[in-house]
């Protein structure tokens, strides 16, 4: 099995990989989006909330917001469900903080994280809004969990792959150049009398090129061992760290099954 | 007040509303800004362009 990084930054990652199954690269992806652990907000004690918000729609709020867990963040954090206390200890949350005054918008800074590491990766998510007067006290614990539990777990927001397209041209191509001008993604260009192929990964296999050209000499099809994945996160984890720890999952599942065997 | 997340893919657009907001207030074409904030896919770009801020 081949790998090229074809695009990459820091939410987000474009590879290719050439020579796999379709089922091995479909496991990849479930596992990346269901199955790595990631920090959520799960439990809010409200002590105070004069704004006009309700107390289960700011909870709602809290829970969504990105919160830090990468590999670093998370060492020494246990799952919920594997931790013995039976409620919140230091070994499987986080308790977080919020006291505001008003007038003010409260923003996702203001969560006040007990662990410096673990903290909302944005600054500037607005939570809520507090007029004259008003005041908002509250305690939260962030917990690990999975995205098959809640979506607030998911790691990834796009995590998504596409067999890799093939592109031909037929001996009877007359280089007139309408397919070029058809094609929606400047897949094809058309230079010096001469149709070219510039980007064949940002091809969706449209047809258009197709349907243009009046001898119909285009093949289009696709090579079904190889395929563009595509992985962006929220920001929680870097995406090179969900791969990893989905291929981790993985071979963990696959250790089981034959431990059975 | 927007929504925390994108409703169909879930990115974190509220992230960037304040920074949005400012800059159509001081006449920056939305297409441009919403462009330079790495918004890229339509479904996000909506949460931003059709939200009504109300209280």
């Amino acid at each position: 099995m081949e790998f090229e990084v074809i695009n990459k930054n820091k939410d987000e990652l474009v590879f290719m990989v050439n020579g796999a199954d379709i089922a091995f690269v479909n496991a990849i992806r479930r596992i990346c989006m269901m199955e790595v652990p990631t920090i959520a907000i799960d439990d809010v004690n409200l002590v105070k909330n004069d704004s006009a918000m309700f107390n289960e729609v700011l909870a709602h709020r809290l829970g969504l917001l990105p919160i830090a867990s990468d590999i670093k963040s998370i060492e020494g954090l246990v799952m919920p469900d594997e931790c013995d206390c039976g409620e919140y200890c230091p070994q499987c949350s986080v308790p977080m903080t919020l006291n505001k005054k008003g007038p003010c918008v409260v923003y996702s800074k203001d969560l006040e994280s007990l662990d410096q590491k673990i903290k909302p990766v944005y600054d500037t998510i607005p939570l809520l809004k507090l007029k004259e007067d008003e005041e908002v006290c509250l305690e939260a614990y962030a917990q690990l969990g999975i995205g098959k539990e809640h979506a607030k777990w998911q790691p990834t927001i796009v995590c998504a792959y596409k067999f890799y397209p093939e592109l031909t041209f037929g001996d009877e191509c007359t280089s007139c150049g309408n397919c070029a001008g058809a094609c929606p993604r400047g897949v094809l260009q058309y230079n010096n009398n001469k149709v070219e192929i510039m980007d064949l990964t940002n091809c969706s296999m449209c047809k258009s090129c197709y349907r243009a050209c009046d001898d119909r000499v285009i093949n289009i099809s696709f090579d079904d061992s190889k395929f563009i994945f595509k992985i962006e996160t929220d920001g929680s984890i870097p995406p090179e760290e969900v791969l990893l720890k989905a291929c981790d999952v993985l071979s963990d599942k696959a250790d089981k099954i034959i431990e059975i065997v | 007040m927007i929504p925390i997340r994108c409703i169909s893919c879930g990115k974190p657009v509220s992230a960037y509303f304040d920074e949005y907001q400012d800059r159509i207030a001081k006449g920056e074409d939305p297409k441009a800004v919403l462009d330079d904030l790495g918004i890229t896919r339509y479904c996000c770009r909506r949460m931003l362009i059709t939200h009504v801020e109300t209280w």
